[in-house]
């Protein structure tokens, strides 16, 4: 599945080829339900990349020590670790955004992604690589969902980060504060994304 | 040591989750306070947006709740200040929403004639939903509003109501039922205050 | 403290007006996975309403009398992800010991519920909005249906998708994505069928 091993090989692939999102459509539980707000999809995503990169370096810094029979239980552990870290830190230092991203935090437990990359990557790699492998799969995951999170709070709410920026007279699309539109988003954007690849392959 | 053993296995995961469960509840630890701190600031917070009190840095909002005056009026905790000469009570109140609790402040003049003002504590509703009963534009609506024989009444629709003098309110685009929750809650909330300080309206 | 909803409400709204999926979006992995088979769906979808009735009733006992008392709230995300997977493992165990028809239909679904976001998703909603015994059982329960509910119908849906004339760039989860975007709308029409308090 990998196009090769070399650290920028990795990184175009967890931005564009294997692209988590659009392409293995792995792991949007936890995020689309906060894409209305950039604020609150920029940290959920910087909490996802954070906790993929360090599971991918501790489970390949331990991995010739995890009996097999334990393996996704360990595994789950050690990702739990992490976003547990990472929700009392959001907790004590950005309440407002601890209360608005709420149980999706602890979700990222459940995120197939990072479950998938350790599984994947980090059981058979060393630990470096393997934290590498972690922040750019993390980072694939981001951008995809800022841009569908600008989408929605621009006509949404007219705001960028909490900035006004469309005028007074702008008529909101309430949908797309609305769950259904994370939806529509999605496709559009795996659309457009896989015309963009079919493109550049029939070059 | 045989990696795969039963014993093995065992000790693995036992030092393993040790290690975790101690980082852990250090972690805890050493943020308790802050996350206490921070709590209670929600709080204070939504008392003094409610009472219309200017604060500026967090020390000062602890610093002028703690100058509030507590009363305690048929076994119900209310917090009083004057404000040019004018009496203000706040009461927090507690109510149920589409999703759950919502709990909040609610500010009144002495003869429970007008709100002065209303916060949000805490609420389960949706983000971006009912969940903008927090935000600015929605409870500048309640700033001063007169109160009508009936209480306040919902509009259902519409963008802010800022007509003060109305005793109505607009609901959340795509959010009815958690604002005419928040109707039933205010207009309760009423009801208790103006028990409690004794108006015979 | 527990909020004063009406069993009844709270049942409706867990399947409709706030189904777990196509409002939370939880458990979406394996939705857009195994909808693909209309009688895959139908296993999962009974499995995923077992699990979540149990579970969300073991998780919380497990959290009012052990976690709460001792303090250690801040563990709840490892000992919910711990408490579903035994539960999941015992379930399997005992199902394909009873019944070797249900272990048929559903037991094979077991393991993949697991990590299904909704299960763990459901948990920490009862916990945070503070439900009481009987409420967290009608929440998981009522999540379960709507779950089933909602990957049935897709399952239906795509039957008919998988033959029509799709452009290419959105054949597969395209098209998947933006039919569950229109089921949302529709579910959210529920909305108006709900008394308010």
């Amino acid at each position: 599945m990998m196009a090769n091993n070399t650290a920028r090989g990795i990184l175009k692939d967890n931005l564009w080829t294997n692209n988590a999102i659009f392409v293995q459509i792995l792991g949007i539980c936890s995020t689309l339900a906060v894409t209305n707000k950039l604020e609150n999809t920029l940290i959920m995503a910087i909490g996802v990349i954070l906790v993929m990169g360090f599971t991918n370096l501790t489970v390949s810094i331990i991995k010739s020590l995890i009996p097999r029979k334990v393996r996704m239980i360990v595994q789950t552990l050690i990702i739990s670790f992490y976003v547990i870290i990472v929700d009392i830190i959001l907790k004590a230092y950005l309440p407002e955004i601890s209360r608005a991203l709420g149980p999706y935090v602890g979700l990222i437990i459940t995120n197939c992604i990072i479950m998938g990359r350790a599984e994947a990557f980090a059981q058979s790699n060393k630990p470096v690589i393997s934290f590498w492998d972690g922040i750019t799969s993390g980072a694939g995951y981001m951008y995809v969902l800022l841009i569908i999170a600008f989408v929605r709070e621009l006509l949404g709410f007219g705001t960028i980060f909490g900035m006004n920026v469309l005028p007074e007279s702008f008529i909101k699309w309430t949908i797309m504060v609305m769950p259904p539109s994370a939806f529509f988003m999605l496709a559009i954007l795996i659309w457009v994304f896989k015309g963009i690849m079919e493109k550049k392959e029939a070059k | 040591m045989n990696k795969q053993g039963k014993l093995y296995t065992i000790i693995f995961t036992f030092i393993v989750s040790f290690v975790f469960v101690f980082v852990l509840a250090f972690a805890n630890d050493v943020t308790k306070e802050r996350v206490e701190i921070n709590e209670k600031l929600f709080e204070v917070r939504a008392f003094l947006n409610a009472m219309d009190i200017v604060y500026g840095t967090d020390e000062e909002a602890l610093d002028i709740f703690e100058g509030l005056t507590e009363e305690k009026i048929k076994e119900t905790t209310l917090y009083s200040t004057t404000v040019e000469n004018e009496k203000i009570y706040a009461y927090r109140f507690s109510g149920n929403a589409l999703w759950g609790t919502v709990n909040g402040v609610l500010a009144v003049n002495e003869d429970v004639t007008r709100v002065i003002g209303l916060d949000i504590i805490s609420h389960n509703e949706t983000p971006g939903l009912g969940g903008r009963i927090e935000e600015k534009w929605f409870r500048d609506q309640f700033r001063n509003e007169k109160i009508s024989e009936n209480g306040i009444s919902i509009n259902i629709g519409g963008d802010g109501d800022y007509n003060h003098e109305n005793s109505e309110f607009d609901s959340i685009t795509g959010a009815t039922n958690t604002s005419q929750s928040m109707k039933t809650i205010i207009n309760n909330s009423i009801k208790k205050l103006k028990d409690l300080l004794g108006s015979d309206e | 403290m527990a909020p004063d909803i009406s069993p009844f409400i709270l049942f409706f709204a867990s399947i409709f007006t706030s189904n777990i999926l196509l409002a939370n979006f939880l458990g979406m992995c394996s939705f857009i996975s195994v909808s693909k088979d209309y009688n895959s769906s139908n296993g999962l979808g009974m499995a995923v309403t077992f699990v979540l009735t149990i579970t969300t009733a073991i998780n919380w006992l497990v959290y009012n009398y052990i976690l709460v008392p001792f303090e250690i709230e801040y563990l709840r995300y490892i000992v919910f992800i711990i408490v579903i997977a035994a539960t999941v493992q015992v379930l399997e165990m005992i199902i394909e010991r009873v019944s070797m028809n249900l272990y048929m239909a559903l037991g094979i679904f077991l393991p993949l519920i697991t990590v299904n976001c909704a299960i763990l998703g459901v948990a920490l909603f009862m916990q945070l909005r503070d439900y009481n015994f009987i409420q967290s059982i009608i929440f998981g329960f009522g999540s379960g249906l709507g779950w089933w509910l909602a990957i049935m119908a897709l399952a239906a849906i795509r039957k008919k998708t998988d033959r029509a004339p799709v452009p290419a760039g959105l054949k597969g989860p395209g098209i998947t994505l933006i039919t569950i975007g229109f089921m949302a709308i529709a579910f959210m029409g529920f909305s108006g069928m709900l008394a308010v308090q």
